[in-house]
């Protein structure tokens, strides 16, 4: 991966917090969250439901105002959402009465990207070549499968060409099938496009397979537990040394430790 | 570096796995089932009707033949009433009369309705002004305002249409309003993430989304409508179908009782399922129930 050593997302001290107007409380998300992500690296977050994961990178996309600290991108602040940060979201999030091509074409009916219409056109076109969706251009959502609607909603971050792209935790509803198969997609898009890609998950293996960095969140307040480096070679999802070396079963078992506890009071409700 | 997904293909990828079938008799079969069964039910109905007021000790005047209900239809749906009648018997006259008025019950009703449920679902302050006269007069009995509205407007077309109105809109505020209300978070989080602004969320994903709920709103609000059209004219009114219930009743003619009530059904059901088709037709990703 073309990792250089310029940041790109700088947060310092972010805390996000949110009113519960009904118990008169504030909920506090994330506190004191400090992590540089380069320009080209691909950092995965990992931690358990409700840490705040989520917000860290609604943060970056410009979502949900922070209440404390700052997020920057490029060393400028974040206040609202950008052409240069683009979103995969877990539901997919396509507009279900947009064919698939319309919905790629969304971000240049939001914002005045600058392109002509040929340019638009060509993206597109690349776009749904990356993902390897050409031929179901005049499709529907409802027509598509699980796998195949993320597909759409990789291709649709993708037309902006963006320089991050954030992924909240986008095959956790994939089959696991699908989801290898996805995971190997996403590996070779990030390589051939360069992007910078902050991914959220709740499996440790897709962590592992797809981060330069591991980012471990403990729950509430969420704060960084532990920053795992992972450096095997890339591509490692057609690599099948990878997935059987002592190494990744070490690096499994380490991360699974960081997360167990924390898991664990979750389920536990505390 | 080779492509990671020249070694993965998806079988659901391949335009190649659907193939044409073309028309098989099953195929027709299951097309036309709907229609074959439907009319062979009721054709059965009606002979059955025949032959009970035909054979059966059935006192015409509690229960027609169902020939006479046709024949009365038929008769009354081809002739008019003479110029400068007082009295028309024509039911096509009075059913022009109600549907016309039904129609412009419901264009006002949706020219209210749709931007009212719409501004009610966007804007909170709103919201919170007008829910409760909504909420009181949806969950009024619209009947128990006929009096009122006769005593305002006396027995004419304009009361009879406000009584439409008041019947249709609720139901058509209500639905908008909850369409906006319910519009899909992420939907709108993807469309500020890929920079859209108020104006654009309305266009782009709130109206959209909300579209199919006007169109079930609009299909409530017809079978309200068409009470309300037979309420003003039952009680206020000397013309309209309603009207011609009960002055049909009155002069002991239950076949053209029947017939107009014949109408009614056919009226009501061609209306609400031209709604449904619509619903399909705009929203094909919601599973409308074909019922």
């Amino acid at each position: 991966m073309s990792k250089s050593n310029e940041n790109i997302i700088v947060a310092e001290d972010l805390s996000i917090s949110y009113d519960l107007h009904r118990e008169r409380k504030k909920l506090i998300a994330l506190q004191n969250i400090s992590l540089e992500i380069k320009k080209g690296e691909f950092v995965v977050l990992v931690g358990p439901s409700g840490c705040g994961k989520t917000s860290f990178i609604n943060a970056i996309s410009g979502l949900i105002p922070k209440s404390g600290g700052s997020v920057k991108v490029r060393d400028v602040e974040v206040t609202a959402p950008g052409p240069d940060r683009a979103m995969v979201f877990q539901d997919y999030a396509l507009l279900p009465w947009r064919t698939v091509e319309a919905n790629i074409r969304l971000p240049y009916e939001l914002q005045n990207l600058g392109l002509s219409e040929e340019e638009k056109q060509a993206r597109v076109k690349n776009a749904l070549e990356l993902v390897d969706l050409v031929g179901f251009e005049k499709s529907f959502p409802y027509e598509l499968s699980g796998g195949m609607k993320q597909r759409v909603g990789i291709a649709r971050a993708l037309a902006t060409n963006p320089d991050i792209l954030l992924a909240d935790e986008p095959f956790a509803a994939i089959d696991a099938m699908t989801r290898e198969a996805m995971q190997a997609e996403m590996e070779r898009i990030v390589m051939e496009t360069g992007q910078t890609c902050v991914f959220i998950t709740h499996s440790i293996d897709e962590a592992i397979l797809l981060g330069d960095r591991v980012v471990v969140i403990s729950y509430r307040p969420g704060q960084i537990k532990e920053i795992v480096d992972v450096d095997f070679p890339r591509p490692r999802m057609s690599n099948s040394e990878v997935k059987i070396s002592k190494k990744y079963a070490e690096l499994r078992d380490h991360i699974w430790n960081l997360v167990k506890d924390e898991a664990m009071q979750t389920t536990r409700g505390e | 570096m080779a492509k990671v997904s020249d070694q993965i293909k998806y079988e659901t990828d391949d335009p190649n796995r659907i193939q044409d079938v073309g028309w098989t008799l099953k195929e027709i079969w299951r097309r036309t089932r709907g229609i074959v069964v439907t009319s062979i039910n009721l054709i059965i109905f009606f002979i059955l009707w025949e032959l009970a007021t035909t054979y059966g000790n059935i006192n015409s005047l509690f229960l027609p033949k169902a020939s006479a209900m046709f024949q009365e239809l038929w008769v009354g749906m081809t002739t008019r009433a003479p110029e400068g009648a007082v009295f028309s018997g024509s039911i096509l006259d009075h059913f022009l009369h109600s549907f016309k008025n039904l129609m412009t019950g419901l264009a006002i009703a949706c020219a209210i309705g749709i931007p009212g449920g719409l501004l009610m679902g966007g804007n909170k302050y709103i919201e919170s002004i007008l829910s409760p006269y909504v909420w009181a007069l949806a969950s009024l009995p619209r009947i128990a305002l006929v009096p009122l509205f006769i005593l305002f407007l006396g027995f004419t077309t304009t009361m009879q249409v406000t009584i439409i109105v008041l019947s249709a809109v609720f139901p058509i505020i209500i639905n908008a309003w909850a369409g906006v209300k319910t519009t899909e978070k992420s939907l709108l989080a993807a469309a500020k993430v890929f920079g859209a602004n108020r104006t654009q969320l309305y266009y782009k994903v709130v109206l959209p989304y909300t579209l199919p709920f006007i169109i079930s709103g609009i299909q409530q609000g017809i079978g309200r409508g068409l009470i309300g059209v037979v309420i003003a004219e039952l009680f206020g009114g000397s013309n309209g179908l309603g009207y011609l219930i009960q002055r049909s009743a009155d002069t002991f003619n239950t076949a053209m009782t029947f017939a107009v009530l014949l109408l009614l059904i056919v009226m009501s059901l061609s209306l609400i399922n031209f709604t449904r088709w619509l619903e399909a037709k705009v929203a094909p990703w919601r599973n409308v129930n074909h019922l």
